[in-house]
């Protein structure tokens, strides 16, 4: 059940993800970027990657095809966040794997068969 | 030294200055990898010595084959690795068993060619192409009946049989447990290794209540350990686990 229900999220993101890589490759892309005018052979490669950060790069489109965007504010948050970003990302790494070794069934049971009758 | 010249890449020189940080960086990552390895390696069950028998050859034996629960021959004439009285479970290769090819030679002698898979007393023949090498003898000869040795509640965990006797290492736990599903859905004989022998038997042969193959329920919980009630049975030198669904209790 929970596998189905995790592969069923997947699914619908990256569902959701192929539209918005539609959408972006055909349109969006010529307005967050002027140097991807004409180019089309490079916008193939990055539909893997629109398929899994989708809702970021509806924001990314949002802010700069809508003139919010300074290029100061853009780069500043994520840099500013990279130190608590790695830190963060070593322990959810080591502590999936911590966990994965603690979370399991007990392998030490050692219980006799018991034979319920003779018929 | 200005910050710019020690910027590194990879393909130019270490910049002096940064030699120290490069040796320590390395011994650090060098250690942790090391570290993780024997971790990840102590958190390991045993995987036995289970294994394919290449070095035996081939071998070739008759004798009468039963297909339920799973296909197994009860050995009449044995080969150079093989005795005449012992049972073998039959599995074919890759995650197959030997049906559909055994249900049509139901309770008939047969010859059978295959390697042998081998973990302490569990011993499986794998039989690369059944329609060749599974075949009708002249000789017809009959099985006596099942022994009857009552009704058990067991607790231990169902592998599949072949990657249990050593296809697989390991070959059972929950990390081998969507191997375990495939192999058994395939047509490979499911073991029941029981947490203390039954009577001699470390594992039996499982199937259903009914005498036929394990149930989805029961194939959900392979690879942890669970509580089973069942009637169990002697055929031949294997012991086979009649195991009621209905009494499934899985451990915490």
């Amino acid at each position: 059940m929970v596998a189905e229900t995790l592969v069923f999220l997947i699914q619908v993101w990256l569902g959701v993800g192929a539209l918005v890589a539609g959408a972006f490759l055909l349109i969006g892309i010529g307005q967050v970027d002027e140097d991807a005018h004409g180019a089309f052979a490079f916008r193939p490669l990055l539909i893997p990657g629109i398929l899994v950060i989708w809702p970021l790069v509806i924001w990314r489109w949002w802010v700069v095809s809508t003139g919010r965007d300074i290029n100061r504010h853009i780069k500043a948050a994520p840099r500013r966040s990279h130190g608590i970003v790695t830190i963060l990302l070593m322990i959810i790494l080591v502590g999936t794997l911590l966990i994965s070794f603690a979370i399991h069934q007990e392998r030490s049971i050692n219980i006799a068969p018991v034979k319920l009758d003779m018929s | 030294m200005t910050k710019k010249e020690l910027f590194f890449i990879g393909y130019l020189p270490v910049p002096q200055k940064l030699w120290l940080l490069f040796i320590m960086t390395f011994l650090a990552f060098f250690a942790a990898f090391i570290f993780s390895a024997w971790a990840i390696g102590l958190s390991q069950n045993d995987p036995g010595d289970g294994r394919f028998r290449f070095d035996l050859g081939r071998q070739t034996v008759s004798g009468v084959l039963e297909t339920l629960p799973y296909p197994m021959i009860h050995v009449t004439e044995g080969s150079s690795a093989i005795d005449a009285g012992e049972t073998l479970m039959l599995s074919g290769a890759g995650k197959f068993g030997v049906e559909p090819h055994a249900s049509n030679l139901s309770s008939t002698s047969i010859s059978a060619t295959g390697i042998i898979l081998n973990r302490g007393t569990l011993r499986m023949l794998q039989i690369s192409n059944p329609r060749r090498n599974l075949s009708v003898v002249e000789n017809q000869q009959s099985i006596s009946d099942p022994l009857d040795l009552g009704r058990w509640r067991l607790v231990g965990e169902i592998c599949d049989g072949k990657c249990y006797a050593g296809a697989m290492r390991p070959g059972r736990g929950i990390a081998h447990k969507a191997c375990a599903e495939l192999c058994i859905e395939g047509g490979v004989p499911p073991v029941f290794v029981t947490t203390k022998p039954v009577q001699t038997h470390e594992y039996l042969l499982i199937g259903n209540a009914d005498g036929g193959p394990i149930s989805d329920t029961l194939l959900e919980k392979v690879g942890i350990y669970v509580s089973l009630e069942g009637r169990i049975e002697q055929r031949g030198s294997i012991a086979v686990f009649l195991a009621d669904e209905g009494s499934l209790e899985v451990f915490p």
